[in-house]
Formats: C-alpha cells, structure tokens, sequence
C-alpha cells in the first residue's frame, strides 16, 4: 500500500506558478514511464522514478489553480527544437495534454511590465515567473521551479517558491 | 563484367540503410504498440479520432527516410512485409473506426449520459468538503472524457491531472460497460492488431539479425569518434 504524502489531505492551496524545468520533467516521465520513450530516459534530472513521479504530480494536485507565463511556452519550444526531430510531435503532443489535464493557465507579461535590472540579471523568462507571482500576490502564490538561482531571487524577494528537486523527496 | 545488382555487396550501404532507417525504428516502435494492447491502452483520442501512439507503419519512419521505405518494400528480398505491413496498416483503421463508433455510441447513449450526470453530482457534493477537487465543466464535456477513458481502458491517471479524484472515485461505475457486447468490436479489432504486430515484429528481428550475419553489418549504427589526426582530413 502505497504512503500518503505529505501535502495531501493538507488544506488546498491557491495558485501554482510553473517554470518551464518542473513541466519539461513532467513530461519527460510521462513519456517515458508511460509509452517507454527510452531514448529520453537520460533527460530527467529530478523526476527519475515513479515515486518521485507520484510525490510531484501531488504537490501540483493540492493547488486548486495552475499558471505560467507565455514565455515558458517559448522555452519549451527551445528545448524541444534541440531534441531528435523524430519525436517533436509527439513530445508537443505530451505538452498540450499535461497542460490540457492539469488546467493550466498561460498569461503573458509584457516586457515593459518587467523590472529592467531584473531582466538584464536573470532574463525575461524568469522574471515573467516573478512579475506573476507579484501580480496574484492576493492569491499567496508559490512558485515550482528546479532553478535554485530563481529560487534565491524568489526568496529575496519574499515570495513562495518551491524545488522539483526538494518536492519529490517530501514525504510523511 | 557488370556486377549482380540483385544481390547487395557485403556492408552494402543499402542494406545498411533498411536496417537502421527502416527496420530499427519499426522494431522499436512495434515494441510499444504490443505493450500498450497488451495493457489494453490504445492511446485513442476523441478529438483527433485517432491512436497517438499506435501508427500506420510509414508514420513510424521519419519522412526523408521514405525514399528507403520504398525501397525496402519493394525489393525482392524483404517482399514478404508487403502484405504483413498493409494489414497491419489495415488493422490500425479498424481499430481507430471501431474506438470512434464505441466513443459515438456511449456519448449518445441515455443510460450512460445518465451514469455520468449522476456519479458529477456526487463529485460535486464531495467536493464541497474537498477544495482540492477542482470544477470539472458539464456532464456533457465529462462524458466524452469518460468515454475516452474506458475506451484506453485507463486505470490510475496522474495525480495533477484534473480529472484524477472523479476517475479514482467514480471509475468503478462505468466497468460494467466494458462487457460485451459494446466492447466486443473494438476488443476483436485490437486483439488482431496486437497478432499481427507481434508477428511482425518477430519477422523484423529474424530479418534484421539475417542482414546483420549475411552483409555484416552491426545492427545499429556504430558513433564514430572525432579524430584529430589526418586519418580525419581523408575523404
């Protein structure tokens, strides 16, 4: 039988904003674990096993609403263009499901919305996350990333946020 | 003398071609669609009416290798494929009509309509008590989810996926549809699917390892290391 984790049964929370290394891992497993996609098994850095699978998909369940900003898509299209051309289609097949599934939402923050000294250190894709997260800041938003350098910046700036790579490894 | 066309030199570049670009990616792909109509999920969607992952063959083969597709088939040595591979593409079809007309004839069906408004109710009613049970829309949209879900025969789906607690609550109460007669075409089509791509499959490897013994070739391409030397310069 398998053990409960930690956040479930815990009251439901918010808003989850996601950057684009949590939903490239989701799926990567899905694809993997699920259709047996091998050649992209050496891929996945945190979400490795079907627990760590399970522990992350339930993290994500105990939000009652997910977000990302448009540039994460941009990036997903970045990483998927450099993987083997065969399988494009059906990685962005994987990409439109999970995103259809869990509900994800997608807004876009224009760039002259973004703080400049933040776009010129860290980029206009984490700093999207960040100006997100600063605009549902009545929701008590967290973000989940396996950036710790965002991590940091998220901290810094007292926001939520929370690791991949910590997360799989929560349990009760 | 000219040389005998019909039958490849050995480490013939051809041959070297049908089995990497050709016959490797079907082996592997074949795998997959056993296992997935093995565990009865045939990865059918209602919006493309479709199995994304389950493929007539020439999908499987990345489109600049079609050119070798045709040679393949239509080479003396590897004639006995042509018929196995157009039944398989054949059976492909079959299956995909057979999901359609099931997913017609469960979301037009009164009782099953009726099946999902109720086992909604309930979801909503708990989920009063439950705030991580999120809306799930009209019974409507959800029917056509459900009848995707019995027609893949999904059992457990992944915890973030909105669906996950009515599927993992309510699953039970849509079971008794996978009895015949309603499943019975669609489990017919799908078991002759699963024959012939076995058979198939096993042909591919018998073949496969013959080129690789016969023209001595290795079975999958070999990574070539980058070389410094002038061995490198050398065309």
């Amino acid at each position: 039988m398998r053990m409960p984790t930690s956040f479930e049964g815990s009251s439901c929370r918010e808003l989850l904003i996601l950057d684009t290394g949590p939903i490239r891992e989701l799926v990567l497993f899905h694809a993997v674990d699920r259709f047996r996609f091998e050649r992209l098994r050496s891929d996945l850095r945190f979400i490795s096993n079907p627990e760590s699978y399970r522990t992350c998909t339930q993290f994500i369940a105990s939000f009652r609403r997910k977000t990302t900003s448009a540039s994460i898509v941009a990036e997903l299209y970045r990483w998927i263009r450099e993987t083997d051309p065969k399988g494009q289609a059906r990685l962005w097949n994987r990409v439109y499901e999970d995103f259809q599934n869990m509900g994800m939402d997608e807004e876009v923050v224009r760039l002259v919305e973004m703080d400049l000294r933040l776009v010129v250190t860290f980029g206009p894709v984490d700093v999207s996350l960040l100006e997100l997260a600063r605009r549902h800041a009545d929701h008590n938003p967290v973000l989940l990333t396996i950036d710790r350098a965002l991590q940091g910046e998220c901290q810094k700036a007292g926001l939520h946020v929370s690791l991949v790579q910590e997360v799989t490894l929560m349990r009760r | 003398m000219a040389p005998d066309v019909a039958t490849p030199p050995p480490h013939s570049k051809r041959v070297q071609a049908w089995v990497y670009a050709i016959m490797n990616p079907l082996i592997e792909s074949l795998g997959r669609e056993i296992r997935l109509l093995s565990e009865g999920n045939l990865s059918w969607r209602s919006y493309s009416r479709r199995c994304e992952y389950i493929r007539p063959i020439r999908e499987y083969i990345e489109s600049s290798q079609w050119p070798n597709y045709e040679d393949f088939i239509g080479d003396q040595l590897n004639a006995r494929f042509r018929e196995h591979l157009t039944r398989h593409d054949h059976q492909v079809s079959e299956v995909e009509s057979a999901a359609a007309r099931l997913f017609i004839g469960l979301t037009d069906s009164n009782e099953f309509q009726k099946q999902v408004e109720d086992s909604l109710e309930r979801y909503v009613s708990a989920a009063r008590a439950k705030p991580q049970y999120p809306d799930l829309g009209t019974t409507s949209d959800l029917a056509k989810v459900v009848a995707e879900y019995l027609i893949n025969r999904t059992s457990v789906l992944p915890g973030h996926y909105m669906t996950h607690n009515f599927w993992e609550d309510y699953r039970g109460h849509f079971e008794h549809y996978h009895n015949p007669p309603s499943f019975q075409e669609l489990d017919q089509a799908a078991a002759a699917l699963n024959d012939t791509s076995k058979g198939l499959l096993a042909d591919l490897e018998d073949h496969r390892h013959y080129f690789c013994v016969t023209y001595d070739i290795p079975a999958a391409p070999i990574p070539i290391e980058k070389s410094f030397s002038a061995d490198a310069y050398l065309v």
